[in-house]
């Protein structure tokens, strides 16, 4: 079915904390994502550190563009298409290593590591030398550039430039990671797949209500001891009536990995950034040591109100600057019910060896597809994307009023803050974002269209 | 890391008595690895653990598609990120992960099939053994979910009394992006 751009309105409702369940199957709501979003928008490609020698690559992917990522011998960084430009076959089939040229194996062009035509095979024999080589390299993408280490690049020329596009929100996001030190990719992401739409997954990452129940079984004392300190460990909440398939009341015994307080803070940002979670005061032991916050760099880059930010941001649309652990998790759609997961994990350089073994062995243990936490997750992912293929099952709404009406907005230190208890303002306000995105505003009404007001 | 084979030692040349005492050990490793497929495909995970010595460390790699010359760099090495990256005692919380009713993503539990196969072993010193097997996990999930995971182990035997303990465990998938949306097995 087709939407048209008022359609697209009708399927958020912020005041009634309602999505339309259809956006997460039907295929020209994904083409339309592909479109106004993944064309459009900002995407995070790598670290810097992944690409550190002249030819170095890593392929990444922005919509369904496959887009090889490359150190110049400058050490500078270009991106460009992995697509010939003779007849479309990619010019590069590994996923990351060093090249000194990139070889098209059909019919044998030849690019250097800036994508530039070097050779062309019979260049004066069959094309009589008439061939502009300099029109033919490999498409560079639109723009590139680095917040901090980080590469993000768009395909769209008149996109506001990065630092611009993050704004206060996607900056204090990125800093959470950066400014834990001197930081660079643990070798290795992890790449795996769930049958699920890629804003269920997003949606979740934002979503400190699920934890203790998703993860009830990771939280057991013998699985994650529990914190040593008494603070740390999470109040009860009530779970009057909440009985499993046996009958059995669902008791929860919270180790302090959804907060202690439910003291939460969310940050609604422009273009549709958000922050969501608990405040670092009442983040318990989940936050891997926590100390880099006080240190004065941290200070000045997350200003007052950002460090006491310490729930997972999320750079719209796909990038999750995860908080436990200096991560990132890119969610990478394939169709509309096809979502690559990329785990991409950092560590400070200067670290002590035994610190860096602590934090690596955290990092497999938690996240990925043996991660004790997200082995869970991609079942309840698949599931929800799998029942809104029933025609009934999908008129009925996705859910995210909780505190609807109650989110007053505070804007201090350029920043857009509602504090509370756990809620749903952060997921709302992505998909809220999201249906702005999607009528194809221009970037100045959609900045306007995506800036907060005064309560969600 | 790489996945280097190496060749099983050759026993054609050798005495009668010999030979034969290579099909028998050959056939106790075989033997406790069928043992081993039954305990994970009938779910009795605690007494699979204790197949595993106590240091014994349980590392599945990274794989990643490179060219035919930078194969040396094909898998993640341990200190770097892997799919599983377990000492005994993670496998023990993993185990009891299972056990608490409230893992969902194994509630109700997948439906797995170990094949163990190849088997070939490439060295003994007369205390340990290595060990590579090639392995077809196949599970189902619910009513259509069905997983093929393929590749092969590197294990680190050690005798004990008259059996093993498995010192060590390496895993090998012949998947890079791995097609599943999470591994809550064990191989």
């Amino acid at each position: 079915m087709a939407f048209a751009n008022t359609d697209i309105a009708d399927l958020v409702s912020l005041e009634r904390g309602e999505v339309d369940r259809r956006i997460y199957t039907d295929p020209s709501i994904f083409e339309l994502e592909m479109e106004q979003i993944f064309a459009r928008s900002w995407l995070f490609l790598c670290h810097e550190s992944q690409i550190l020698e002249p030819g170095d690559f890593f392929q990444s992917v922005m919509g369904r563009d496959n887009v090889l990522v490359v150190r110049q011998k400058d050490g500078s960084i270009k991106a460009m298409l992995n697509t010939c430009a003779h007849r479309g076959n990619a010019v590069c089939r590994a996923e990351e290593g060093n090249a000194k040229s990139f070889l098209c194996t059909y019919h044998g062009w030849s690019y250097g590591i800036d994508g530039y035509l070097n050779g062309v095979p019979g260049f004066n024999t069959f094309y009589n030398g008439e061939l502009d080589k300099s029109q033919h390299g490999l498409a560079q993408i639109a723009q590139v550039a680095n917040y901090k280490g980080f590469i993000f690049g768009t395909h769209d020329a008149s996109a506001p430039p990065l630092e611009e596009f993050l704004g206060p929100t996607g900056r204090l996001g990125l800093d959470t990671l950066a400014m834990r030190g001197d930081i660079e990719i643990v070798p290795g992401i992890q790449k795996f797949v769930i049958e699920c739409n890629w804003k269920i997954a997003v949606d979740n990452l934002f979503d400190w209500y699920h934890p203790q129940v998703t993860h009830a079984a990771a939280l057991q004392p013998n699985v994650f001891p529990a914190s040593p300190r008494r603070e740390d460990r999470a109040e009860k909440i009530d779970m009057k009536g909440v009985n499993m398939q046996s009958g059995a009341s669902l008791d929860l015994r919270g180790s302090g990995i959804s907060g202690t307080k439910f003291d939460a803070v969310v940050v609604l940002g422009e273009y549709g950034h958000a922050i969501g979670g608990p405040t670092r005061s009442s983040t318990g032991y989940f936050e891997f040591d926590p100390a880099w916050r006080d240190t004065p760099r941290a200070k000045t880059a997350l200003g007052p109100v950002g460090i006491n930010v310490a729930g997972h941001p999320n750079i719209f649309p796909t990038t999750w600057a995860t908080s436990a652990l200096p991560q990132v998790s890119l969610r990478i759609p394939r169709d509309p019910s096809h979502t690559e997961i990329w785990w991409f994990t950092f560590v400070d350089r200067n670290m002590s060896r035994e610190m860096r073994n602590v934090m690596v062995t955290m990092a497999n243990r938690l996240f990925g597809p043996a991660g004790l936490l997200e082995q869970e997750d991609g079942e309840n992912w698949a599931q929800a994307t799998a029942q809104t293929r029933g025609i009934a099952s999908r008129r009925m709404k996705h859910l995210l009023n909780m505190g609807l009406g109650r989110g007053k907005i505070i804007k201090e230190s350029g920043l857009s803050r509602i504090e509370g208890l756990t809620s749903e303002y952060a997921q709302l306000w992505t998909y809220y974002s999201w249906a702005q995105w999607m009528k194809g505003l221009s970037w100045d009404e959609l900045k306007k269209a995506t800036t907060p007001g005064d309560c969600i | 890391m790489s996945e280097h084979i190496q060749m099983s030692n050759a026993t054609e040349s050798c005495p009668h008595e010999d030979r034969i005492d290579a099909m028998l050990r050959h056939y106790q490793v075989e033997r406790f690895y069928y043992d081993e497929a039954a305990l994970l495909d009938s779910h009795r995970y605690e007494e699979w653990l204790a197949l595993f010595s106590d240091d014994a460390h349980y590392f599945m790699p990274i794989r990643r598609t490179r060219t035919q010359r930078e194969m040396d760099k094909e898998f993640t090495q341990p200190g770097e990120m892997a799919f599983f990256d377990d000492t005994k005692q993670l496998l023990a919380g993993r185990i009891a992960k299972l056990k608490t009713g409230r893992s969902w993503a194994e509630d109700p539990p997948s439906r797995t099939r170990h094949l163990i196969t190849n088997i070939r072993i490439v060295k003994d010193d007369g205390r340990t053994l290595e060990v590579e097997s090639n392995f077809h996990v196949y599970r189902t999930r619910l009513n259509s979910e069905e997983t093929s995971w393929i590749g092969s182990r590197r294990d680190v035997l050690r005798r004990v009394e008259r059996s093993f303990q498995i010192a060590d465990r390496r895993i090998f998938l012949e998947q890079t992006v791995l097609l599943s949306r999470n591994l809550s097995n064990f191989f």
